[in-house]
């Protein structure tokens, strides 16, 4: 028996009988007295046989064990009296051991299963009697310690729906709750970041269930947590500000003809005020307000600027000082009127009150205590619109964070899902009188669109009901042309198969009725109806035209507008009860005029963009809606067969569209870097709670950084290695020049090249610090890294890159050689001597990239190799050593030294040896088993394959069907390394994992 | 001397997907990526064990002598009987041409044709 289980069988048999004794203590010899007085407990030697039956059983069972021998020891004659004092010793033991509890568990607990009934731990009455004494003890203990931490109300009445709310409110102080928050968090691993509760993941496993959503049906996802930033102003003012934070060379900015139309959303990356190259802030969306409404006074112009939360106070403070903002105290103006809509909805309580007193009473009773007025669904506080105007009053730029919800539909059928959940607002029938004067009427509406524009209050108008703005708009007959125009082409967005037909970012608004009106029953599938097929020609023109400018239009713009959707917006509760009155149950429920219409706003997603294949993937809708009906369109959407995602599935989208991740695949932006630095955190504590002896030795594998990626010193390294090259280019340059031949010595002069590099910085303790320095005064330029965005240069790019496969395909171009590719690239390298390029990575035979590989150039042999053989899976990476083990082992030991000496000192004084293990502590936190210390020694060639650059999204690609990665590389690192590879094995580059030694091939490319 | 050895500027276009009817369980469109095995083998499994009396086997643009290929083999190979008839058609794809340098441009979409074939395999109605 091991030690272990000896000590369980002992406190198993710690309060059992171990020997019972019989009071009086009576010899041995049966013959004497009767009976034996030590009874041990063993089976064999029964204590106390009697007589002839001991012997007969003692037969029977023992059979050839029990011989001859034992039957001296069985007595001839008992004493009945002693007899029966040695049982009833034993029997008092067994009883004693039966009713005192031994084990640490409850007494109900106790009980074999089929003595278990519901509730035993409340109520004592259904434990049976015996039990019942010590579950009273039991109870008041613990109602004890609840009482210690009671609650001041009982759940019932926190569960009330004020209490809630209120609860809810203090709940999202610090992180934002969208409108769908409560939804997912039944449904969704939720997570804290950037300021809001976030759905993470589904709880159910269904990563390839989401993808094929993207690719053959629809995934939804929440997107209300994008912050949205408006400007209103007029378009030369707003257009000469911000052409300072971007560039025509990164694609069309702000002032693209067809985004400025209002038709088209754009997408840019902004960098701060004139410093284009450098220093960029993160990718936004933007989108226009449509000109061409009738009769705008001034050329004033609204633009909504969607952004990433992680961006957005950089973009904010950017865009201040550009517009040369001043925040200002005034809220008020675009402030939705709390005051006033709680008026008009303890009115609505008043009118039917008869049924609902109670509630009615504790509406009252929340009175008193000062209650925020919640503005739609009620999941969330309002928040204060911020304003800020320029200096001279031209501009104005308005916070609208969580005032508009956005959602997402991914898939070739969100066409479907969005048709079928969706219905065109019924229009208001107009009383005959006003059909005469139209004039005064087109004056009137243009005045209401005049005030929408503006973002102003409206006038109330005599005959204001509860719709009076979509009553307003219905007396136009233009503005009911655009709403039948909308509708068509709404309904004519069935005719296709994927989103992706239409020009990308295409803009459609739209007023739409109640969606929960038209809610299926159950969760149907939307299908695409074959019949919509058939209009080819109306489906041309939108294919190639796209939406006509004037269907761009949506009241949605307004403030104004928004804020009455939102106030008029008949509660779920309200919806119920009128369906639960209609004759035939679960008919369609119809309002007539009194339904709510929501103005809604359509974009287009265009899905994969770059590189050439699969194009159109993952494209889909946005659906812009004021806030407070995010729940009246989401479960109309889920119902209509639409899967839901999270972040997981954002990434996951991002990653087979080849698109960079928002905030973390922009390195250079404050954002970019935070979250780097949130990465890293995550990953090393994940990594330092495992034991050393568990861990990857990742100083063996030869990897520095593998929880983040050092661009700065990848670029650095990478940037002085290009300044030694130029300074004696006549030997490598000659080199390659000459053809394939003299490859290896090429390589001899790189090694040649890299080792007095090498030697120079380890001699240097600081060398970061001084080539920084050195770079400060060499120009300003040189101080940061950056990404490559320049369209141009990218492109250029991946046409190198791609050479090889065009070759393979059989069609002839002029290919450049080496030095051609380094004297075309030498411009950009001097303008941005450090800065990376955002690449995909395809793997050739198998393996699955990870976070944070690297990337390396593979030498000549490994070419030779793979060309001599097919499956060559890549070279080995060999061992490298741990120098710091031993180092780590003796501060171990020395603190345990110190230790001791710690608690003799205690023991001894107190107190007087205090300051000296400081360093030790500081010592330790540098020191981690497996991980480098930090100041690295130089990356570039710490591995046997030179480096030059690092994965930061990597996984199997379900697309492609083999394993992808995508990353940075440095720009002067591809070039070295283009510039060297012979034509047919171009763009062949070696990725290692963090945690393996094996190199695999993979192939680059560049796609823009 | 870079622009002389890069292929000529030219407008940058992007290709928007193909415009197709949605597939139902017996529509092949056949592509140049995929295994041509794979692809025989999932049509063979279609006629074969999905009991499906017809198939209708789509190829656009460099597709079609893949396609003609696979509805070939498919009769050559089959186990019963296989009629063939092939129609062609037009299909109008669309382009996204990139705005190249000044912004003022307008980038706009040009269309261009391609042909298509779309063969129908089916078994020979026994009377």
């Amino acid at each position: 028996m091991s030690s272990a289980k000896e000590k369980k069988y002992a406190k198993r048999m710690r309060n059992q009988p171990s020997s019972v004794s019989l009071t009086p203590d009576i010899g041995d010899r049966p013959g004497q007295h009767g009976a034996r007085g030590n009874v041990p407990p063993h089976r064999d030697s029964h204590p106390g046989s009697s007589g002839q039956h001991q012997r007969f059983s003692g037969q029977s069972r023992g059979g050839g064990r029990s011989g001859p021998g034992d039957a001296h020891l069985v007595p001839k004659y008992l004493t009945a009296t002693m007899f029966a004092q040695a049982r009833a010793a034993e029997i008092n033991a067994m009883v004693k051991a039966v009713s005192v509890k031994t084990s640490n568990c409850l007494v109900f607990q106790s009980l074999p299963r089929h003595m278990r009934r519901r509730a035993m731990g409340h109520d004592i009455k259904r434990l049976p009697r015996r039990l019942r004494e010590i579950a009273k003890k039991e109870l008041e203990k613990s109602l004890q310690q609840k009482k210690e931490q009671s609650k001041a109300k009982c759940r019932k009445a926190r569960r009330r729906h004020g209490n809630l709310l209120l609860e809810f409110n203090q709940r999202q102080r610090k992180n934002k709750w969208m409108e769908t928050h409560i939804w997912h968090t039944k449904r969704f691993h939720v997570v804290k970041k950037w300021g809001y509760c976030l759905p993470d993941r589904p709880t159910m496993k269904c990563y390839r269930a989401c993808y094929r959503a993207m690719t053959n049906h629809c995934l939804l996802e929440d997107l209300s947590y994008l912050c949205c930033l408006e400007m209103i102003g007029e378009e030369h003012n707003l257009l000469r500000s911000l052409s300072r934070l971007c560039s025509t060379d990164t694609g069309p900015s702000f002032a693209a003809v067809l985004c400025l139309s209002g038709r088209r959303q754009g997408s840019l990356v902004m960098y701060k005020a004139d410093r284009y190259p450098e220093e960029a802030l993160g990718p936004v969306t933007f989108i226009w307000k449509p000109k061409n409404l009738p009769e705008v006074p001034s050329g004033e112009r609204q633009l909504w600027i969607w952004m990433h939360p992680a961006m957005k106070q950089d973009v904010l403070k950017e865009l201040r000082q550009v517009c040369l903002c001043e925040e200002t105290p005034d809220n008020a103006v675009c402030k939705p009127e709390p005051a006033l809509a709680s008026q008009q909805e303890e009115q609505r309580d008043v009118t039917k009150s008869a049924t609902r007193k109670r509630k009615r009473r504790d509406q009252d009773g929340e009175k008193a205590v000062p209650v925020k007025k919640i503005v739609g669904d009620g999941t969330r506080d309002t928040v204060d619109p911020y304003k800020w105007t320029s200096k001279d009053g031209l501009i104005t730029i308005t916070d609208l964070t969580l005032e508009i919800v956005r959602y997402r539909l991914v898939g070739p059928l969100s066409h479907c899902v969005l048709a079928d959940a969706l219905r065109a607002a019924p229009l208001h029938e107009l009383p005959s009188e006003t059909g005469g004067c139209s004039s005064s009427v087109t004056e009137l509406s243009a005045a209401t669109w005049a005030k929408a524009v503006l973002g102003k209050q409206t006038i109330e108008d005599p005959g204001s009901g509860p719709h009076s703005w979509w009553k307003d708009f219905c007396r136009n007959p233009d503005n009911v042309n655009l709403h039948h125009q909308q509708e068509s082409i709404f309904q004519l967005l069935q005719g296709l198969n994927s989103p992706a037909q239409v020009p990308p970012g295409t803009i459609l608004g739209f007023t739409v009725g109640d969606p929960r009106l038209n809610l299926p029953r159950k969760r149907t599938k939307s299908t695409p109806n074959l019949e919509n097929y058939e209009d080819g020609n109306k489906v041309r023109t939108l294919r190639m035209d796209g939406v006509p400018a004037e269907c761009a239009q949506s009241l949605i713009w307004s403030c104004d507008i928004r804020t009455k959707a939102t106030d008029e917006k008949i509660s779920e509760q309200e919806i119920n009860r009128l369906r639960s009155e209609l004759l035939v149950p679960g008919s369609q429920l119809s309002l007539g005029d009194k339904e709510s219409k929501i103005p809604v706003l359509l974009i287009q997603q265009p899905g994969k963009v770059t590189g050439t294949e699969h194009p159109g993937w993952a494209s889909g809708w946005d659906i812009c809606l004021p806030k407070g009906w995010g729940m009246a369109f989401w479960i109309p959407f889920v119902y209509q067969g639409a899967r839901v995602g999270g972040l997981q599935q954002d990434l996951q989208r991002s990653q087979f569209m080849g698109s960079p991740y928002i905030p973390g695949d922009f390195p250079d932006s404050p954002a970019g870097a935070q979250s780097a630095k949130d990465t890293e955190m995550c990953l090393l504590n994940k990594y330092k709670r495992r034991p050393p002896a568990k861990r990857t030795n990742f100083i063996k594998h030869g990897i520095l950084a593998p929880f983040r990626c050092p661009w700065e010193q990848l670029t650095m390294e990478w940037m002085a290695r290009a300044r030694t090259s130029t300074r004696s280019p006549a030997h490598t340059e000659g080199s390659t020049d000459q053809g394939d031949t003299k490859e290896p010595e090429s390589e001899v002069a790189e090694a040649m090249q890299v080792v007095p590099s090498f030697k120079a910085e380890t001699c240097l303790p600081l060398t970061s610090e001084g080539e920084q320095n050195t770079c400060t005064e060499v120009g300003k330029c040189e101080d940061l890294f950056s990404v490559v965005r320049d369209k141009k240069i990218l492109w250029q790019l991946s046409e190198c890159c791609s050479q090889s496969l065009r070759m393979s395909r059989g069609s002839r171009s002029s290919t450049p050689t080496s030095h051609d590719l380094a004297s075309l690239f030498n411009p950009a390298l001097r303008r941005l001597p450090r800065s990376l390029v955002w690449v995909r990575l395809s793997m050739l035979t198998k393996g699955s990239p990870e976070l944070h590989a690297l990337i390396s150039i593979p030498t000549d042999q490994d070419l030779s190799q793979i060309s001599k053989q097919k499956n060559f899976p890549g070279p080995q990476e060999p061992k490298h050593g741990d120098a710091f083990k031993k180092k780590i082992l003796k501060l171990k030991k020395e603190r345990k030294k110190e230790k001791a000496k710690k608690k003799e000192s205690r023991v001894g004084e107190e107190g007087a040896v205090k300051p000296i293990p400081k360093e030790e502590v500081l010592q330790k936190d540098d020191l981690t088993f497996g991980l480098w210390p930090e100041p690295l020694p130089e990356l570039t060639t710490h591995c046997d394959r030179v480096l030059i650059g690092f994965v930061t999204q990597g996984n199997f690609s379900l697309t492609a069907g083999c394993g992808e990665a995508l990353g940075f590389v440095s720009l002067t690192g591809l070039t070295h390394m283009l510039s060297r590879q012979p034509t047919e094995r171009k763009g062949l580059v070696l990725v290692r994992n963090p945690s393996s030694f094996q190199h695999r091939f993979a192939r680059l490319f560049i796609d823009v | 001397m870079a622009e002389q050895l890069l292929p000529p500027e030219r407008p940058r276009h992007r290709r928007r997907p193909a415009p197709r009817p949605p597939r139902t369980p017996n529509d092949i469109y056949v592509n140049t990526k995929t295994d041509f095995q794979a692809q025989l083998c999932r049509c063979r499994r279609l006629l074969e064990d999905g009991n499906q009396k017809e198939l209708r086997v789509h190829g656009l643009g460099l597709a079609i002598g893949r396609a003609i290929n696979l509805a070939l083999q498919l009769q050559a190979s089959g186990p019963g009987p296989l009629l063939i008839s092939a129609n062609t058609s037009t299909v109008e794809l669309t382009d996204d041409l990139e705005p190249e340098g000044g912004e003022d441009m307008e980038p706009g979409a040009r269309n261009r044709n391609n042909s298509a074939i779309h063969i129908r395999v089916y078994r020979p109605q026994t009377e």
